[in-house]
């Protein structure tokens, strides 16, 4: 036993069972979700630990975290700020969004902000794109989709989320 | 039957050329001045900070028609550095023998390395002599730089193939 | 694209129009594939004709048009001349994954296709740094190629603002990854997926920043990452070895056989003279050389990197003669004299020893002067059975290739992967196929998720469980052992049984997993029973083939060489001994104190091995790779190498000192040609009758088209314009008609303390030709031993700690490394990592 599996092993069994025995590689996805949920990322430990429970290489199992924007292999903010700069969403000025946004926050796209409350990143296609510019927000296993935005809304939202955060 | 005029017309040609400026230079206590795009031996050029703009792609060698270039390439470290780039010749040597001056190779080199320069004064007293090797085509190093190869701290020179213009 | 075409008959045949150019095709062929076939080339990134298309690079963007049907009547509209009215689809369709149907047109060079290329061209290259120059697929880079004859030559975006990203990743120690090169055409993730199943690279992220990555440890962890760096259509991935090695242009290409196992595969050697080298030729790289029948498009890494051996510092370059005790330098003449003279004194009493990596030119002279004397000539090996591959051998025309639902493959104590790489490939596709593949084997092996049964039995039992499958075929079995009774008994050998009668070809590998030579030769036998008992001989796609330890043991046994049972008393009693390219001293003590009880002990080798260190004489050959001649592979096809770089000053080939040794005994032997060898064979040995050099050499079209003027196909691997080989007729195929010999089954008995070690191949080896390759010195198995973790528990030794061994007589310090797929009570120990094991012994393990 693994320690992903130690600590789920319930929760494991019961998504294995949905699907067949010589299938069990489609149970990634929602695994990955399980390792992802305590740190906000997932480790390579989980990685290895998965691709073993399935069955298939730890690559194949990196590439899904890869591909998809609401897997993580790296730790950020407790609030993940996801801004689309696909070609729609940049035509309509998220490119600029995204810079004057991290300006006004100080922090980079890719990084944390020192607080360790707010991470930005740049990600692909979010489809939204009439509502463009607009972003994603991961926290506390939540998503949430901002659209239409200004530079002046976002800020407004996420000045909330950190009172929230200092208030805890 | 010779005439004796004929004879003093040609004695009176000689004697008046005695008088006038001569066509022949003392060579080689006076050297004539190349034209502009004379194309002597081979010079291997350095940047101003003392590397080596060759990075041993061998299109000259490829561009050659008298088969007189033979390159040879390693790969540059940090501690031992040649080149900017990830390459540079280890060997590079022109058989001058063989070389007909086309100045092809100065043509196809992509770093501007290879110049042929204003230097005829090429002679041998055996045939092994004739093929210039990498130390002697390469111009000295300026008083301000040093020699190669270099010691550079890690990540100065990221790119394969150095812009073409001095990188610092 | 290849089975299309072969089976044209087979297949309902379409006709389509490309560019003018009618022509008739199987239904399903792809439209770049037909378009190829007549020489028109449409261009392509991600296709490739061994893999399934997936139509991610657009590049092979074409306008195609079906003719018009009347929707109420489906008749065809016609125009007004008479000819069917063509359709064309709106947008540009990808001709790698459009298929061939009837009345198509295609057009490849009209404006819109020819501007689409362009802009495609334009697009792959805003990120492409153009580093040409330093690249070392330059010159033979798809991508240049394309750009020069299908882009415009000038780009819309700046090249300032090229993305950059990491150029020198290494993805394991063999491969390296430019990130900024790669066009993300997933050739190479597809390669690692699809066709060799082992997916330790994979694309992470998306768009731009989509990138290669590895997860495995170590990385790109598979035996066929130099496949990558072929298939690669830009400089993305290159291999460690050849790093800034050549331009493509500046080396000379020598077809050759590769010799580390035997499939056989054919290569091209790629050599240039170099200062690095002290101005010597060397060779560069090892590239592939399409064979479809041996080894198609793909080599493995050992193949690819483990040839540095020729070119070693430590080749012996001149004879030497032991004087007081010590080998010193000597005259040839001089060492030859010597060698005849105690040769002569020998006579019936000179023991010949060759090792399965000569040719066969080699091995003739040597059997033909040993015959002469009157003495034994001995293959060293501990594999049996090349005399029943000679009769019940697959048949002439026999091609994995051709392999599907009819055939059945049964691969018995082998774990294919390691012990012949290519015919692993080659049956997991052919299961691919439908091929019913049955794999017996002790343990799991990579073979076994290819298979539809996984046969289970104990070390020994090999020849037991073959001989199970036959009873349980032919139930007038005599007296056989209560565990073969047991086994026949068993569901799955009994399906396995009835898939292997019932198919209408079946092919049997067996493979030296954990035997010794006298389970080998009752393995093989029990193997040619079952054979015999279903029928499938002497006919192509069936019969037995040996997955024999040297690239060419099977031609030594044609040769006449065998093994033998007990080489300890054969070397202990004879007079001379004259061995060639084998080690035995170097493999086990045991042989080696035997060495050092002959009286005269001749040395014919290309390095000071520990066999040569006890010689009297040692006599420096040539490497194959200086000199021509001719290998058989384990599915009998003689195929010929070419030399490739000079030889060493003043060295023979080694029939050409056979010859040497054999004229100062009065025996004429052929010492310069190795084709007139040839010839003599072909006189001597029947099954070689009529084979010459010339037709060794003969080459025909094979399909998939590759080549290296169009290297956008199948990539740099080479076409194959210096011989194809022939396959040899096995006798069955001669109207030979061999009955079953029931032999007496090994058994093996251990005492209760002991665990049985058991001797298993490993690929990646510290054999003789693989250690110089210092590429690979981190790949290379390190001496160690496989126990099932139970037994590891029981004795409290861990993954990777260091236990001592004590096995024939010798204690060895060796790592741990754990199979649960094992059975109990037995230590996996690999042979040529410098433990001695050559049969199955009993061993103790001690913990330190």
């Amino acid at each position: 036993m693994t320690a992903l599996q130690d600590k789920h092993e319930k929760e494991i069994k019961h998504i294995l069972a949905k699907y067949p025995t010589d299938e069990k590689r489609s149970a990634v996805m929602p695994l990955l979700y399980i390792a992802q949920r305590k740190a906000g990322y997932v480790t390579k430990q989980d990685m290895l630990e998965i691709a073993e429970l399935l069955s298939i290489s730890t690559t194949e199992v990196a590439s899904i975290v890869g591909f998809y924007t609401l897997y993580h292999d790296k730790s950020g903010g407790k609030y993940r700020i996801q801004v689309c700069n696909d070609l729609p969403c940049a035509l309509r000025g998220s490119g600029q969004f995204l810079e004057e946004l991290c300006e006004n926050l100080g922090v980079q796209v890719g990084e944390t902000s020192s607080d360790g409350i707010l991470s930005v990143e740049a990600v692909m296609c979010l489809a939204a794109c009439d509502k463009a510019p607009m972003f994603q927000v991961q926290s506390h296993s939540d998503i949430s989709y901002h659209e239409n935005q200004t530079v002046e809304s976002a800020l407004q939202t996420i000045e909330k989320w950190r009172a929230e955060e200092t208030d805890k | 039957m010779l005439r004796p005029g004929a004879l003093m017309r040609g004695m009176w040609t000689t004697f008046k050329s005695m008088f006038e400026k001569p066509v022949t230079v003392m060579y080689p206590q006076v050297k004539r001045p190349v034209s502009k795009r004379f194309k002597g031996r081979h010079e291997l050029k350095r940047y101003d900070n003392g590397l080596e703009k060759c990075i041993g792609c061998a299109l000259c060698a490829a561009a050659c028609p008298a088969d007189a270039i033979f390159v040879e390439a390693s790969e540059n470290t940090d501690e031992q550095r040649y080149s900017p780039g990830e390459r540079y010749a280890s060997t590079y040597e022109i058989n001058f023998l063989r070389c007909i001056y086309c100045g092809f190779c100065e043509d196809a080199c992509p770093t501007e390395a290879i110049v042929l320069g204003d230097n005829y004064e090429l002679s041998y007293t055996n045939r092994s002599e004739a093929i210039y090797t990498r130390e002697m085509l390469l111009v000295p190093v300026h008083p301000s730089a040093a020699p190669t190869p270099q010691k550079v701290a890690p990540g100065t020179f990221d790119r394969p193939i150095p812009e073409m213009e001095d990188p610092d | 694209m290849s089975e299309l075409v072969k089976n044209e008959a087979a297949q309902n045949m379409v006709t389509l129009t490309i560019d003018d150019h009618t022509m008739s095709v199987p239904e399903g062929t792809l439209v770049v594939d037909a378009a190829r076939s007549i020489g028109l080339d449409i261009p392509v990134f991600c296709y490739h004709p061994k893999m399934e298309p997936v139509g991610m690079c657009r590049m092979c963007l074409v306008e195609i048009g079906t003719p018009m049907r009347d929707r109420t009547t489906s008749e065809p509209i016609l125009e007004d001349d008479g000819s069917p009215k063509i359709q064309f689809f709106p947008n540009l369709m990808t001709g790698c994954t459009f298929r061939a149907s009837e009345g198509m047109v295609v057009r490849g060079y009209t404006e819109k296709v020819t501007a689409a290329r362009k802009e495609v061209l334009e697009f792959l290259l805003t990120s492409h740094p153009l580093d040409c120059p330093t690249c070392d697929k330059g010159g033979e880079c798809p991508l240049q190629n394309l750009t020069m004859q299908f882009g415009d030559g000038e780009s819309r975006f700046i090249y300032d603002e090229k993305m950059h990203s990491a150029k020198h990743v290494a993805l394991g120690d063999l491969i390296f990854l430019d990130r900024e090169r790669c066009i993300q055409c997933a050739r190479c993730t597809r390669f690692q997926d699809e066709i060799v199943d082992d997916q330790v690279i994979g694309f992470s992220n998306r768009g731009r920043a989509l990138e290669i990555v590895t997860f495995s440890d170590p990385g790109f962890d598979s035996y066929w990452s130099g496949n990558t760096t072929d298939i690669c259509p830009v400089g993305a991935l290159t291999t460690a070895d050849f790093r800034f090695g050549a331009r493509p242009w500046e080396m000379n290409a020598s077809a050759s056989i590769c010799n580390h196992c035997a499939v056989g595969c054919n290569l091209t050697f790629n050599t240039r003279r170099e200062v690095k080298s002290g101005g010597e030729k060397i060779i560069k790289r090892v590239m592939p050389r399409q064979n479809e029948a041996v080894n198609e498009i793909w080599i493995c890494d050992k193949g690819r990197f483990a040839y540095h051996f020729t070119a070693s510092d430590q080749r012996l370059n001149q004879p030497l003669i032991r004087k007081d005790g010590k080998l010193v330098p000597s005259s040839w003449e001089l060492a030859l004299d010597l060698v005849t003279s105690r040769f002569k004194n020998a006579g019936e009493n000179l023991v010949t020893l060759a090792g399965g990596r000569l040719s066969n030119e080699d091995l003739f002279n040597l059997a033909e002067l040993s015959a002469h004397l009157g003495g034994d000539a001995l293959l060293y090996s501990d594999m049996a059975g090349g005399d029943l591959v000679s009769r019940l051998g697959v048949g002439e025309g026999t091609n994995f290739s051709d392999m599907g639902p009819e055939t059945a493959i049964l691969v018995v104590a082998c774990n294919l992967e390691e012990e012949a790489p290519l015919w692993w490939l080659r049956i997991k596709q052919a299961a691919e196929r439908g091929a019913k593949v049955i794999v017996a084997n002790p343990r799991k092996t990579k073979l076994d998720r290819s298979a539809i049964h996984n046969l289970r039995y104990e070390y020994g039992q090999e020849a037991g469980l073959v001989t199970a499958l036959l009873s349980a075929i032919s139930p007038k079995q005599p007296k056989s052992p209560a565990f073969v009774n047991k086994l026949a008994k068993d569901k799955e050998v009994k399906a396995a049984a009835k898939a292997l009668s019932e198919a209408e070809n079946t092919v049997i590998l067996f493979g030296s997993e954990g035997t010794s030579y006298a389970a080998s030769a009752a393995l093989a036998q029990a193997c040619a029973n079952l054979l015999i008992a279903s029928g499938h001989i002497g006919r192509p796609n069936n019969g037995l083939i040996g997955v024999w330890d040297k690239g060419n043991a099977q031609g030594a046994w044609d040769m006449g060489l065998r093994p033998s049972e007990d080489l300890d008393a054969a070397l202990k009693t004879s007079q001379a001994v004259y061995i060639s390219a084998a080690d035995p001293a170097g493999d086990s003590k045991q042989y080696a104190s035997a060495l050092k009880k002959a009286d005269f002990v001749v040395v014919q080798e290309l390095y000071m091995t520990a066999t040569a260190e006890l010689a009297d004489v040692v006599l420096p050959a040539q490497a194959f790779t200086e000199r021509e001649g001719t290998y058989t592979s384990g599915e009998r096809r003689v195929q010929r190498f070419y030399p490739a770089v000079p030889s060493l000053p003043d060295l023979l080939p080694d029939f050409g000192i056979t010859a040497e040794i054999a004229g100062r005994l009065g025996l004429e032997l052929e010492k310069t040609a190795p084709a007139s060898v040839m010839l003599q064979i072909a006189e001597v040995v029947p099954d070689y009758a009529e084979l010459t050099y010339q037709k060794l050499a003969k080459v025909e079209k094979q399909f998939p088209l590759i080549g290296r003027e169009d290297v956008y196909y199948g990539g740099t691997s080479y076409q194959n314009s210096q011989g194809l080989g022939v396959q040899l007729k096995p006798a069955a195929q001669n109207g030979d008609s061999p009955v079953l010999v029931i032999t007496e089954l090994p058994e093996v008995k251990l005492s209760g303390e002991e665990l049985l070690a058991v001797p298993v191949t490993r690929l990646l080896d510290l054999g003789n030709t693989v250690t110089p390759s210092e590429v690979l010195v981190t790949r290379l198995a390190k001496p160690h031993v496989a126990l099932h973790p139970q037994d590891a528990e029981k004795l409290g030794v861990e993954w990777g700690s260091k236990v001592k061994l004590i096995l024939n007589g010798s204690t060895q310090t060796v790592l741990v490394e754990f199979d649960n797929s094992m059975p109990h009570g037995v230590v996996l120990v690999p042979r040529s990592l410098g433990i001695p094991i050559i049969s199955p012994t009993p061993a103790t393990i001690k913990v330190l």
